[in-house]
């Protein structure tokens, strides 16, 4: 259950696909409350529709009818042009490939998401200092992504996703790719972000391991949830 | 980081197909920009200063026709005339030299201040030519390129004229817009053809240019209704014509511009396409990031544009230092005096490679447009 005022508010939420001549429901009459400060973990077999309710949440993605309420905005209102402002100042993303731009560097990287912004260079180069720090990267700030373990491209992406300082994180099975030493690691910095910084973290994975870190997880099959 | 520091890293990302489209770009705007020069060559042939006075007065029929001698005193007695001398092209070979490069002309050595000023000589080497009828006088790069003298000899063969010619050089000329020309006396030639009573043609030198049109209508009615009838037109008028006989050659040139602009723009485009299809991925997380579809296209349309420019200034501007610090003639083995590249050419090759960095963008910029994050996403996962 909630343990504070919703955050994000999911409303009779279908999403159907069209493949060719047929219609595939991927969501059917979702309805989900997300408390600010939450860590959810979204569960359930390749196909359930737990990426495409992230996707929706996170506004890469729009709904076929309902509402995806998030911080009291109707997302599935905004234009293509107010969306992206608002991923920008509301949304992290941490994904499964890690999704770093191969010839920049760390700091580059987590820098690019503030050069939508008006601050200064100074001001940029301090947040992006300070989001490499809390992910312990500081000391590899001019490596590119190739000459970083696996883990530590994860850790850029999660400190990408936290130069913005959203307050909605949304990770689309962030620890698919690495190696069960480097998941703990990745999962105890989104672990903190819940329970230190008050983020609203949400979690796609199909590791149990890895649903045991989020403060409430729930499961979804053929587009519905089931608990 | 800035945004076109981010933007210069993405074109260079891939150093060697980067290198060789701006190598692509770069070849084939030289090669635009040379044939343009050509074009401008053939299509506008140097001027000197004097060429607004001149008259050229050729057989009406053909410019093969010559013209009887006695039409001098015709021309000479009309009002508003500065000089009036023969020219008859020779169209000889040096040394039997079969790639003789400059034409050989017979004229009145005494007219050629007159009538062609611009040729600049000592007033001794002058007086010695108009003294000496089988004495020639040898334009500056001619006399470069064959390392000649004052006092060498200068045999040429004829290939139209039945006869041989033993010239002497008596003085070396610069000044004109092309100084491969050699001048000999009209005298020497009617003596070796046995005084044939013709020439080639009629230089006329008018006194002022408000002269010209009508010295133009009374030359050409003089001679109206006779056995020679003359077509007199301006200097710039007859090199005009001169220029049709190479036949379609503006046509041909400009075909071969319009394919080479084409390919360019496939090749240019074939790059951007394959650049932007390995970043789908990249493109999409930026769009999740928050970039907005216009800025995207921006970002497209700047490295396209930015390998078009770089392109543009290898090319173009490789063109440009080549053509004006090399000699003309030198580089065409003599076929152009000049190959200006002029800054309307300079302009047309810009203009190129602005709608190259445009055109080529817009294909893979509207696929990103288009496409959306999760698609994006899921397209390389």
């Amino acid at each position: 259950m909630p343990v504070a005022a919703p955050i994000v508010q999911v409303r009779e939420l279908t999403k159907v696909f069209r493949q060719g001549e047929i219609n595939v429901t991927a969501l059917h009459r979702i309805n989900l409350e997300i408390a600010a400060g939450e860590f959810l973990t979204l569960m359930g077999p390749s196909g359930s529709g737990k990426s495409t309710l992230l996707h929706i949440i996170a506004g890469i993605d729009r709904p076929t009818s309902g509402d995806c309420i998030v911080q009291e905005r109707n997302i599935g209102a905004l234009n293509e042009s107010e969306l992206a402002d608002w991923r920008n100042q509301n949304v992290g993303f941490v994904f499964q490939t890690f999704n770093l731009i191969p010839v920049l560097s760390a700091f580059e990287n987590v820098e690019l998401p503030l050069l939508l912004t008006q601050l200064s260079a100074r001001d940029r180069r301090r947040q992006v200092t300070t989001a490499l720090e809390l992910v312990g990267l500081s000391d590899r700030m001019k490596h590119l992504p190739r000459q970083l373990s696996g883990g530590q491209e994860q850790r850029v992406a999660i400190a990408r996703a936290l130069v913005t300082d959203p307050q909605l994180i949304v990770a689309d099975e962030p620890t698919g790719n690495l190696d069960s030493h480097s998941a703990a690691d990745v999962l105890d910095i989104l672990r903190r972000l819940s329970r230190d910084a008050r983020k609203t973290v949400i979690m796609v994975t199909h590791d149990p391991k890895a649903a045991a870190y989020g403060t409430r997880s729930i499961h979804l099959e053929k587009g519905e949830l089931t608990n | 980081m800035t945004v076109s520091g981010f933007i210069i890293k993405n074109a260079f990302r891939n150093k060697r197909r980067a290198a060789l489209c701006v190598l692509s770009v770069a070849m084939s705007l030289f090669l635009l920009v040379t044939l343009l020069v050509v074009l401008n060559e053939f299509t506008n042939p140097p001027e000197d200063a004097g060429a607004s006075l001149r008259i050229a007065v050729r057989n009406k029929v053909s410019l093969a026709n010559p013209l009887p001698v006695r039409q001098r005193a015709v021309i000479e007695k009309m009002a508003g005339i500065d000089g009036v001398t023969a020219l008859t092209f020779f169209g000889g070979k040096y040394k039997n030299d079969e790639n003789t490069f400059f034409a050989q002309f017979a004229m009145d050595p005494e007219k050629l201040t007159a009538v062609f000023g611009e040729a600049k000589m000592p007033a001794d080497q002058l007086a010695a030519w108009i003294k000496d009828r089988t004495s020639v006088i040898v334009g500056y790069d001619t006399a470069q390129r064959y390392q000649l003298k004052i006092g060498d000899k200068f045999p040429l063969v004829g290939q139209i004229y039945p006869v041989d010619l033993d010239l002497t050089i008596a003085g070396i000329y610069r000044g004109t817009t092309d100084d491969r020309n050699v001048f000999f006396h009209q005298k020497y030639l009617d003596e070796l053809l046995g005084d044939p009573g013709t020439v080639g043609m009629w230089w006329v030198k008018a006194r002022s240019a408000e002269e010209v049109p009508g010295l133009i209508d009374r030359i050409n009615a003089a001679f109206a209704n006779t056995s020679a009838e003359v077509l007199a037109e301006t200097e710039r008028a007859f090199q005009m014509g001169f220029i049709s006989m190479w036949a379609n050659i503006k046509i041909l040139i400009g075909s071969i511009c319009s394919v080479v602009v084409f390919a360019l723009v496939l090749v240019t485009a074939s790059t951007m396409s394959m650049a932007v299809r390995e970043r789908l991925r990249e493109l999409s997380v930026l769009k999740a990031l928050g970039f907005r579809r216009h800025e995207l296209f921006a970002f497209i349309l700047a490295e396209s544009f930015g390998l078009a420019v770089v392109g543009l200034l290898l090319g173009g501007g490789g063109a440009w230092l080549l053509y004006n610090s090399l000699s003309a003639s030198a580089l065409t083995g003599g076929l152009f005096a000049t190959l200006t590249v002029t800054p309307r050419i300079l302009g047309t090759a810009a203009l190129v490679a602005t709608g190259l960095g445009v055109v080529s963008s817009l294909a893979p910029a509207w696929s990103i447009m288009r496409l959306s994050v999760v698609e994006g996403l899921k397209t390389l996962d």
